[in-house]
């Protein structure tokens, strides 16, 4: 998955501080990957925007549910 | 419903689903031909003047096609589909066109190896020779005896016998089959050294006692080693050439297994295309003086053949036609997905599985009754067992279902009794689109009857979803009412739930609201509330004659309770009743049956006549039964494929629909095809419009709290307060109507608002826009919100996704 880029400076809440890109381990039907996402560097809260969640992630998604 | 332990169904207990599937079975002219031709084959390759592919075609089933080309009788020319469109097909001109067009009719060489069987062949004449012919080209040793001094038998007297005769001698060219001319057989101890024996000594000939015994089938006599066929069994010149390729299967597998082969398993089929809506197409006419086809002749003629083959069920169906599988097809991919092993198999039928609505269409339409949609949901069944099932594509409805069968469920016989002849049923949609058609049906059935009523679900989310278990805990709540309520009848107002309730309890008896409401015959629906049938209207519904009523509808209201009757006054103040015997909305309008009243003439016929006394004029459209797309939930699964079939059902007509089925109502009304309920007709309602997600729960909450205090004093119990439900939304229209099109319910919303409040777990943005997200078994939403003054939340976005993250 390609890394979308966020068009905002989001801040944790809770941590109030400033979200960095990490590889986030992602699973879905038993399998796992990686991908790059903002993540808060203390909490590790990850902030998923809509254009990746219905985009390239719903792909994967679908692409999993076919196999 | 029956139990299977699906993780050990074989391949023929699935595939016993589509055994009788007729797709790829010969057309009904191929069933006439006496050697079974291919004729969708062959005339596939001449439509593209592939005249020798054609020709090999041809050759491989008639063996002598000089010969069969001229003198066959054509019985396929009967049984064509396009003779009432055109004229029957000449495939006799085609044949004669193919052998006269291919150039080089030489066999292709292949090198096959000599075979050790020694084949006696008594008689040179058309049979004798198609079965040394056909055991020679596959390298047995075959001797023929022919007492004559040349072969040709009963065609060496015909006019046409040179070309014949040519083509035998080009036939047996290099082939190593030895004639023994001028040889009689007078005993069968004569060929005692040949391994088998075909006797074809033509009509009147010498068969050594062995007719008697003859299988017609195999060719094979009481005396094992020989087979017997041709005209000897009085067979015509066609079957008699068949008879000689027959025989040679049969001395083959003599060869090979010591017997005649067993019986060839072809399908019974008596299936014959549609040609009702064929185009005439005018059989070509040949310029040539005697009758033969040019090669543009012979094309336009072959062009002009239907090439007959089954695919009605995938014609009718847009899942099947997007997918293009017959059932055989899916049968077999039913039971690898059912056996995958990941990772060294894989599924490959989800999407499908999951895009089926089960409507039944296409066991109704096909000849042999197949019903995929039985297959495909054993594979739901079957993934959920497994645990391969992706939770997301069905969680949204198994948690309306727990919601209808739990905190919105209600039963009672509404009498001090206990126990009711009747229970209204009205499914889970009913009151949860229009709490009006449940109140005021539950009143008119009333006023006739000892009826009491139960708010539930049917199971159906359960159903489409494969979930046996859910299926099941539902059910047994059911059965558990029904026993409680002394075995009422049940009442039901959806065609889903009939045909669920026929499937698993069989031991209640059910009956459609809509056939009760007809019963009650008045010239005003309205009055039905106050007309008194005098018969239980079960097994043959009584009509009450042309009762004299002018009760108004309000006399239906429930009278317990003043301030709803008042609330439902207002409500219809405000879209006025009709005057008796005029539709208030359509002038004409076409009855949309929703599928699963496909099978049910009776609730076809009564919705009809509730429609007519509205003085609505009636169209039928021109298919009917079909899906409006709500069917099996595959909404989530394959929301293109839902958005199509939806289009298409509103567009099969112009006029509006009268619907009986509310979840029919809500696809149409999501394309703004004008619609109504026949309850809305029947009751003179204006039709509501369709509530999002969270009105509809609140209305099936509402159903419950005004008809349980009516007939239980209120002690019904209700699902507690959440901490969120008071949490204050500003949500804009075009952001509402997306996030309930994603089946997103502003409860999930607050729910989610609520906890981030709590948690402080939410992101937020340099100009003040937050997000939060909630992880829920199936999937995960994210809400982006600003905070308004006062505490209010300004919802700007709502969305979800189905994987997990498990962290950086």
């Amino acid at each position: 998955m390609e890394a979308v880029k966020p068009e905002e400076n989001w801040l944790c809440g809770k941590c109030n501080v400033t979200l960095e890109t990490k590889k986030t381990v992602f699973s879905y039907l038993g399998r796992s990957f990686t991908h790059d996402v903002d993540v808060c560097p203390k909490c590790g809260a990850v902030l998923i925007p809509r254009e990746l969640a219905e985009g390239r992630m719903a792909e994967v998604e679908e692409q999993l549910e076919d196999k | 419903m029956e139990r299977l332990n699906l993780s050990r169904l074989q391949a023929d207990e699935i595939s016993a689903h589509a055994a009788a599937c007729v797709s790829g079975a010969p057309p009904p002219c191929a069933r006439e031909c006496p050697f079974g031709l291919d004729v969708r084959s062959f005339i596939s390759k001449a439509e593209k003047g592939r005249w020798q592919a054609a020709y090999k075609t041809y050759r491989d089933a008639v063996v002598f096609p000089e010969i069969v080309s001229r003198l066959c009788p054509a019985p396929c020319s009967g049984a064509c589909a396009r003779t009432d469109a055109g004229g029957a097909i000449d495939l006799g001109g085609l044949e004669r066109a193919v052998v006269s067009l291919t150039r080089d009719k030489r066999r292709d060489g292949y090198a096959i190896p000599q075979k050790s069987g020694t084949a006696a062949v008594v008689g040179a004449g058309p049979s004798g020779l198609s079965a040394a012919l056909s055991l020679a080209l596959k390298r047995y040793d075959v001797t023929v005896f022919e007492r004559e001094s040349s072969w040709g038998g009963s065609l060496r007297s015909h006019a046409e016998f040179g070309a014949f005769d040519a083509e035998f001698s080009q036939s047996f060219a290099s082939l190593g089959a030895e004639f023994q001319f001028g040889r009689e057989i007078s005993s069968l101890a004569e060929l005692s050294g040949f391994g088998a024996i075909y006797l074809a000594t033509g009509s009147g000939g010498e068969a050594f006692g062995l007719l008697a015994g003859l299988d017609l089938e195999s060719l094979a006599t009481s005396d094992p080693r020989v087979f017997l066929g041709g005209g000897l069994t009085g067979a015509e010149l066609m079957d008699a050439i068949a008879h000689g390729r027959a025989a040679a299967r049969s001395l083959e597998s003599f060869f090979q297994i010591g017997k005649a082969p067993p019986a060839a398993r072809a399908p019974v089929c008596s299936w014959t295309p549609d040609t009702s809506e064929i185009e005439a197409a005018p059989r070509v006419a040949p310029a040539d003086p005697s009758g033969a086809f040019t090669d543009i002749e012979a094309r336009a003629e072959a062009a002009r053949c239907l090439k007959c083959d089954c695919d009605v069920c995938l014609q009718g169906c847009e899942m099947l036609r997007r997918f293009h599988k017959l059932p055989m097809k899916i049968a077999s991919e039913v039971f690898t997905d059912i056996h995958a092993n990941p990772p060294y198999s894989s599924h490959t039928l989800t999407r499908e599985a999951y895009s089926c609505s089960d409507c039944g269409h296409c066991k109704r339409r096909c000849p042999e009754s197949i019903d995929v949609g039985e297959l495909l949901r054993l594979s739901r069944r079957a993934r959920v067992e497994s645990g391969a099932a992706p939770p997301a594509l069905h969680d949204y409805w198994l948690r309306e279902m727990r919601f209808s069968s739990d905190g919105a469920a209600f039963y009672s016989a509404c009498n001090e009794k206990g126990s009711c002849e009747y229970v209204f049923f009205p499914g889970c949609q009913l009151g949860a689109y229009d709490p009006r058609h449940v109140s005021l049906s539950l009143a008119a059935l009333r006023k006739n009857y000892d009826a009491g009523v139960f708010l539930g679900c049917c199971g159906a989310p359960a159903y489409w979803a494969g979930d046996d278990a859910a299926l099941e805990e539902n059910s047994a709540l059911i059965r558990r009412a029904w026993s409680e309520l002394g075995e009422p009848v049940f009442v039901l107002a959806c065609m889903t739930c009939e045909k669920l309730f026929s499937d698993l309890f069989p031991e209640i008896e059910c009956v459609s609201l809509y056939e009760m409401l007809a019963a009650m015959d008045c010239e005003q629906a309205a009055c039905n509330l106050n007309c008194a049938p005098t018969a239980r209207p079960t097994a043959d519904l009584p009509r009450n004659g042309n009762l004299e009523c002018d009760t108004r509808l309000h006399n239906a209201l429930p009278e317990a309770d003043p301030a709803v009757r008042e609330a439902y006054m207002e409500s219809t103040r405000a879209s006025p009743v009709r005057a008796p015997g005029r539709s208030l909305y359509f002038q004409s309008a076409a009855i949309f049956d929703p599928c699963s009243a496909a099978e049910d003439e009776r609730v076809r016929e009564s919705v009809r006549a509730l429609a007519s006394r509205s003085g609505v004029a009636l169209s039928e459209l021109s298919e009917s039964g079909k899906c409006c797309g709500y069917g099996g939930n595959i909404r989530l699964a394959n929301p293109s494929l839902y958005e199509e079939i939806g289009s298409n059902r509103a567009a099969a007509s112009e006029l509006p629909y009268i619907v009986y089925c509310a979840n029919c109502r809500a696809v149409f009304a999501a394309r703004d095809k004008q619609c109504a309920h026949i309850l809305d007709i029947a009751f003179g309602l204006a039709p509501a419009e369709i509530p999002d997600i969270d009105t509809r729960r609140r209305n099936s909450l509402e159903v419950k709290r005004l008809i349980s205090q009516e007939f239980s004093s209120g002690s019904a119990v209700f699902p507690k307060a959440e901490p969120w439900e008071d949490i204050s939304l500003i949500i804009a229209p075009d952001v509402a109507e997306r996030v309930d099109r994603k089946l997103i319910s502003l409860s999930d919303i607050r729910e989610a608002l609520y906890l981030a409040r709590e948690s402080g777990a939410y992101f937020e943005a340099s100009d003040g826009t937050r997000q939060c997200s909630m992880a829920r078994p199936a999937l995960v939403y994210w809400v982006r919100y600003r905070l308004s003054p006062g505490g209010t939340y300004e919802v700007l976005d709502a969305y979800y996704h189905r994987m997990k993250f498990e962290g950086a």
